[in-house]
Formats: C-alpha cells, structure tokens, sequence
C-alpha cells in the first residue's frame, strides 16, 4: 500500500504520464480508497513538484511534466470517484481567463492545469473573456475566485474593470480575486485592490489556498 | 520608399536558444531530461510546415512616424513587421486543448524562437540595403521596450500595410498572429545606440531565467 502511493507520487514528480495513467488503472481495481490514492498518492505528488519549483530545483518543462502526468491519473480516476460514494474534498472553485484585449493563452493554462491538479475545481473561461463575463460565470458557478491573467500594459487594467464591477454588482465580498501576468506585480494588485498577486503556477496555487483558507 | 514585402525565405531556428527559453542551461547542468529533449526534436522536425515566414518594411524619416515624435530627430529609420503566421500558435492552442501541455509549452518556445529568427532575418536585409549605400544600422528597438510605448504599436501599423502579411493589431495592440515581431532601426554613418534596444546588459531584472549570459 505504502510502496503504491509512493509510485504514484513517483510518477507525478518525474512526470511520467504514462506511467501516472496505468498506476491510476490499477488503483481502479484493487479495492484501495481512491480518495487515498488521490491524496496521499497523486496529490503528494504534485505539491513535491511545487516545492522543487519553489526551490529552484526543477524548471518549467519539468513543472509542465507534473501537471499533464496528474492530469492524465485523475482522467482515469475522477469518473470513478464520482460514482462512488468517496468525495474529494474541492479546497474551492475557481474562474480563470485572460482578459479582453489580451489573447495569451499558455501561462493562464498552466495555472488552471496546476490549481487543478491541487484539488481546485477550476473553470478555464480562455483568452479575450470581457469583464462581464468573469463576473457572470462566477455567479453561476458560486466560485469562491476569480483569476485574471493579463500580459500587456495596455491590458491590465480590465484587472481593475472585473473588480469595479464586481464592487457596483455588491459581490466583492462574496469573491476572492486573484491577479497575474507580466506587467502585473504586488503592488498593482494592491493598488486594484485585488486580494492578491502570483507571479506564476506554484505561487498561484498557495495564493488560492492561502485566500480559501486551506493553506 | 514603397514598403518591401519578403516571403518564401528560410530561417533557421536554433535549438539552443528554444532551450534556453525553456529555462534549459547546459553551461550550469541544468537540465530537464530525456523527455524535453524529445519534445524539442519532434516539435523541431515538424515546425518547418507550420511556419510562414513574411515581412514588411520601409524606410523613412523619423518623422514620418503618424502621430508619434518618437524618432523625430533620426533623418533615416526602417521600420519593419514580420511574422511566422497563425498555424504555429494554432496548434498550440489545440495541443493545449488536449491536455498535451508540453508539447504545447515547447512548440510554443520554437514559435518564439522562429519569430525572432525572421526579425532576425529582416533586419539583415536592412543591413545589407543601408550597407550598399555605405551606412550602418543600430540594434532593433521594439513598440513595449523600454522607453518606446506599446501604442506607438498604431503608429507603425498606420505607416505599413500589413494585411499584405496577414498580421493586424487588436485595440489593444497586440498583434494578431502573437508570433509577430514590429521594430525599428536607425540608418545612418553612426546609428545612436537604440533606446530599449534588445540587450539583457541593461535590464534590471538580473534574477530572470531568460537573461543571456555573458
């Protein structure tokens, strides 16, 4: 059992995805707790990624590895999980998108690919997503966070413009919101009054724990 | 002088400096292993068909820059906009979608590495065209950099028609394909030393993982 989860955690760290996806096939069949192969496995797994990030030790492709090796183990274990009567415990949900003017794309996935993979239900709006729309999808969605990606100076302040609005539509107290991008550091989140800043993936996941009360 | 579009040209996309962008630095053992570099070579040996490389570029006064003062005192200064074209960024978006997230990340860095080989590119023609005339050019400075506003992004897009290389500018100014380079050089016996020019010696942030050593 012991030795099992360690491969899972394994499999994450050396992002091996293939070797992710038949763990999590054989976790499907073998009568353990796929909660606890999930946490104490895969998940070990992918916070071991963010500490070696954290320290310098491994770099983006790496990092990436992690993500798309937890990816592909939850693939196989998530529709089982909720057929059963085991319940992973969501630390929140988040809405990520890149904002209106703005259509990078690959750093914003990250972040959703990473917040997922740390047990976030996360809904990725995509790139050019209008302030209404972050706002929308948030209510419906009863989201705990907002994350708005913004890689231009000439884009950034729709940061502010989702923060205005949620504070017109009296909903700034019922959601968190997050910031990141190039252009973007601490200072201009305070200066939005956004509730935080996070210069890439690993820090974004500890900054949606921290601001969801499970750090 | 009527702009210059060049297409159909070859670049060469080095797979040290896609490397480099993908936080690689052999020099100092750092390293990510097998599977990077097998990304690297697959998204090497396929990026020959998903690239277009084109340009567009004229040369001008200074001032004849719309509705910018910028380069109002350089008598001569080329301008230019350069692009791979959209399959590149295209695929990324579709790998991306499919959770092939490091095929995405690394064909993304050869996408950017190509972009720049066909500035690279351009501004070597330039070169060549204000050598026959005996003069010299400065290093690229680019629309963002420095201290030369990414609205003056509008400024070269009024001066260049560059719907004939398929590249416009959003209201924000971004160009659309991403994997598109704008700048500009100064022509002239002794070119200045470009402000914002491309030098990681005169960037502040030392700590960055892209900086280029020395």
């Amino acid at each position: 059992m012991e030795a099992f989860l360690d491969n899972c955690a394994k499999a994450i760290v050396a992002g091996d995805g293939g070797g992710a996806e038949r763990l999590a096939g054989e976790a499907l069949g073998s009568g353990l707790s796929l909660l606890q192969v999930i946490e104490e496995g895969f998940v070990r797994g992918i916070r071991e990624v963010g500490r070696l990030w954290e320290e310098g030790e491994i770099f983006l492709p790496e990092l990436v590895m992690g993500a798309e090796a937890m990816k592909k183990a939850m693939t196989v274990l998530q529709p089982a999980l909720e057929g059963s009567d085991e319940a992973q415990e969501s630390l929140g949900r988040i809405v990520i998108g890149t904002i209106e003017g703005d259509i990078h794309d690959i750093g914003k996935t990250l972040v959703a690919t990473m917040l997922s993979a740390n047990g976030f239900e996360v809904t990725d709006l995509g790139t050019d997503v209008p302030v209404a729309r972050f706002i929308d999808e948030a209510e419906a969605r009863n989201a705990d966070c907002i994350a708005i990606s913004a890689l231009l100076t000439t884009t950034m302040n729709g940061q502010k413009r989702v923060i205005d609005e949620l504070v017109k539509r009296s909903m700034r107290d019922k959601v968190k919101v997050m910031v990141g991008g190039a252009p973007c550091n601490e200072a201009w989140a305070k200066e939005i009054d956004a509730d935080g800043y996070a210069g890439d993936a690993v820090s974004a996941v500890a900054l949606a724990k921290g601001l969801a009360g499970k750090a | 002088m009527e702009p210059v579009v060049l297409e159909g040209f070859d670049i060469t996309i080095e797979r040290g400096e896609v490397l480099r962008l993908l936080g690689q630095r052999p020099e100092t053992g750092r390293d990510s292993g097998e599977r990077l570099h097998e990304a690297v070579h697959e998204a090497l040996s396929r990026v020959g068909a998903l690239v277009s490389p084109k340009g567009i570029y004229t040369v001008t006064a200074g001032t004849e820059l719309p509705g910018s003062s910028y380069f109002d005192e350089l008598e001569r200064v080329a301008f230019c906009v350069c692009t791979i074209g959209p399959a590149v960024e295209e695929e990324v978006t579709a790998l991306s979608g499919r959770g092939e997230l490091l095929r995405a990340v690394v064909l993304d860095s050869v996408g950017s590495v190509a972009a720049e080989a066909t500035a690279d590119y351009m501004d070597r023609r330039i070169q060549g065209e204000a050598a026959r005339e005996g003069l010299k050019t400065s290093c690229r400075a680019s629309p963002g950099y420095g201290d030369w506003e990414i609205r003056e992004q509008g400024a070269i897009f009024e001066l260049l028609p560059t719907g004939r290389i398929g590249v416009r500018l959003t209201p924000s100014f971004m160009m659309v394909p991403r994997k598109s380079v704008s700048f500009a050089v100064h022509i002239a016996k002794k070119p200045i030393r470009m402000r914002g020019e491309n030098s990681c010696r005169n960037c502040d942030i030392t700590d960055c993982p892209y900086r280029l050593l020395e």
